[in-house]
């Protein structure tokens, strides 16, 4: 799940911080970056009009992000917006608006979970007469979700252990080849596509996925699986810890591991599966729609998706960004130029439908 | 009694209110989320999944509890009989533990066992090995996490037997000339069964509801109850699922803690 990715974000900042890599203030601004996916964990903040109130995974620099983003917002539009990390699960939203007397405004949830929520009537529809589709990329604006980054599953591999680096899916596959166990992700998200490539299935025939037949090829594989991390800093821990040699993890993660390793363990953008982030609104938020759409549109700065990019290393959501990245940064972006042919997109349409059902066979296979 | 009846009013009152009516609502949304009926129930305990999970958590949590109380045994004979400062350094390991979050003590142990880990190091470093055993992301790995939390809590009902142990019946059995070995096996053992049978209780009941140490340290692989009504409340929203899921566990610690109380009961008599 996804919900996860965004949670992970948050840690990846406080760790640099705490590291001395990057500065608090630049802390505070990656957090102001993640676009009021920052998360502070205020207890329930009480929505209402003028004001919004913006659910993300948690964190506790709530002073701050009000500091870093809300103050300049509210500063342009006089609305208020406070931050709360308690993290919008699908189950939480349900209860949020089922309740009848939702405190939350906008959700940092993924875009299929906003899809299937809207359709029970539980969100409003994303107004693109103030969310500017323009500012977003092809194919990744939806009815209840506007898509606000990107990130991607990828093929991280401990360098030192190989004489020659993997450079596809099936290498990650190929454990005579490629000795040494392997992590897959534990909550199933790309994992079905990166069997199915790994299998001989074309990119473009992917879909809807062949469930059988990706969990046939993890079952069989699971002998050589060391672990099924579940957070990004155990997808990281069990790369350093040598428990794994090549694991199926998200870019932001690789690319610290990149750095903090200086290329012993690296990875490949080859086969990643991109998986995009969104924000959606609350059936009848307290806040009002126009204010949440406004605030929407406020995150599509190239500039601010820039910010969240070097600070976290996912990818703007606003093409007009990528030229904007130092030379020397983009081959961290998974939405640059040349790094997207390489990779296929996770389709929300598939997983809006199919999700629940395909993890619980996916949890059987995994921990059988 | 008619006082004492009302005094405690309000506690009932707060538990009523507290406790028994979201659990009722629980078990209705077990009945009727998404349709009414016993869908629900009949998928918990026919489909692959949440068998499999409940197998898994019940296998693990016998093993677990044998562990605990095995270990929590000698070191409670070593605290309530040990020589002074074996006690006090007992204690200091008995309590220790209490002071350090689950979340952290899993994280130690992953580090304590992982393939670069401390142990395996060593054992490498002493040519033991020549490559790293895999002791982590395993069951072995959150049989271990989790007894190290649940050791203490089996300590005290132990201790408690233990210190009940009548002294002259020691001495007793010893004049009579039982070796050490047959005092231990034929009087002291059987006469804490009771503080084991408490132990073995609390220990299975708390071990039940557990989450972050087999998520942490299973790897993965071993999901266990907790964790999927987790799964199907929050992620993949399941309500019905997850609610009947809830009333299964709750009858059957309901019905284990029935059965053990009921035998406690008797021996503590």
């Amino acid at each position: 799940m996804n919900t996860h990715f965004q949670n992970d974000l948050v840690e990846i900042l406080k760790e640099r911080a705490a590291k001395g890599q990057i500065s608090r203030r630049q802390m505070l601004q990656g957090f102001a970056a993640l676009m009021g996916t920052t998360a502070l964990g205020a207890g329930a903040a009480k929505a209402e009009e003028g004001r919004l109130v913006f659910v993300n995974w948690g964190g506790d620099a709530l002073d701050a992000m009000d500091e870093a983003f809300g103050t300049p917002f509210t500063e342009e539009t006089g609305i208020e917006v406070l931050y709360d990390g308690s993290g919008p699960t699908e189950g939480a939203i349900t209860a949020q608006v089922q309740g009848g007397n939702p405190t939350w405004d906008l959700v940092d949830a993924d875009p299929f979970s906003s899809q299937a929520l809207g359709r029970k009537g539980l969100m409003t529809p994303i107004d693109y007469d103030i969310v500017d589709k323009a500012k977003q990329r092809e194919g990744f604006g939806w009815e209840y979700s506007s898509s606000c980054y990107f990130y991607s599953y990828v093929i991280a591999y401990d360098a030192t252990r190989f004489d020659e680096p993997p450079t596809s899916i099936a290498d990650f596959f190929d454990t005579e080849k490629f000795p040494g166990k392997r992590s897959m992700y534990k909550w199933g998200a790309g994992m079905w596509e990166a069997a199915l490539l790994a299998d001989g299935v074309a990119p473009e025939d992917l879909y809807p996925l062949d469930l059988e037949r990706a969990h046939a090829k993890i079952d069989g594989f699971k002998e050589h699986i060391g672990a099924f991390w579940g957070g990004g800093a155990e997808s990281q821990s069990l790369l350093l810890n040598g428990d794994v040699s090549m694991a199926l993890i998200w870019n932001t993660r690789a690319s610290l591991l990149h750095k903090d390793t200086e290329g012993e363990i690296t990875f490949t953008w080859q086969d990643g599966i991109i998986g995009p982030g969104g924000i959606g609104v609350l059936k009848d938020n307290p806040g009002g729609t126009e204010a949440a759409m406004r605030y929407i549109a406020a995150t599509q700065e190239p500039e601010r998706q820039v910010v969240l990019f070097q600070m976290l290393g996912n990818a703007p959501s606003n093409p007009a960004a990528d030229a904007l990245i130092p030379e020397d940064e983009r081959r961290f972006n998974a939405m640059d130029p040349e790094n997207l042919p390489k990779q296929i997109a996770l389709d929300t349409d598939w997983y809006e439908e199919n999700y629940g059902a395909a993890l619980d066979a996916y949890l059987q296979i995994i921990s059988a | 009694m008619r006082a004492f009846l009302f005094l405690i009013c309000p506690v009932l009152l707060f538990l009523g209110v507290s406790y028994l009516l979201p659990f009722l609502g629980i078990v209705q949304l077990s009945f009727t989320d998404p349709d009414p009926g016993l869908a629900q129930y009949s998928r918990v305990l026919t489909e692959d999944l949440p068998t499999g999970v409940i197998w898994r958590t019940l296998r693990l949590c016998v093993m677990v509890t044998a562990v605990s109380v095995s270990c929590a045994y000698v070191i409670t004979l070593l605290w309530v009989r040990g020589s002074p400062l074996v006690r006090s350094i007992t204690e200091l390991c008995i309590m220790i533990p209490f002071w350090i979050s689950v979340l952290s003590r899993a994280f130690g142990w992953l580090s304590m066992l992982s393939n670069r880990g401390l142990l395996n190091t060593w054992l490498q470093d002493m040519g033991l090995i020549d490559s790293a055993i895999q002791m982590t992301r395993n069951e072995f790995a959150v049989v271990v996490g989790m007894s190290h939390y649940l050791i203490p809590f089996a300590v005290f009902p132990l201790a408690t037997a233990m210190r009940n142990v009548d002294e002259r019946v020691l001495t007793a059995a010893d004049g009579m000339g039982a070796s050490r070995l047959r005092i231990f096996w034929q009087v002291f053992l059987p006469m804490t069964s009771s503080g084991i049978l408490g132990a073995t209780l609390l220990v299975f009941v708390f071990s039940i509801g557990f989450y972050v140490t087999p998520a942490l340290l299973g790897g993965g692989q071993s999901v266990l109850v907790a964790e999927l009504i987790y799964l199907w409340i929050f992620q993949i929203p399941q309500w019905g699922m997850a609610a009947a899921m809830s009333v299964v566990l709750m009858l059957g610690v309901g019905g284990i803690l029935y059965v053990l109380m009921r035998r406690y009961g008797e021996m503590a008599k």
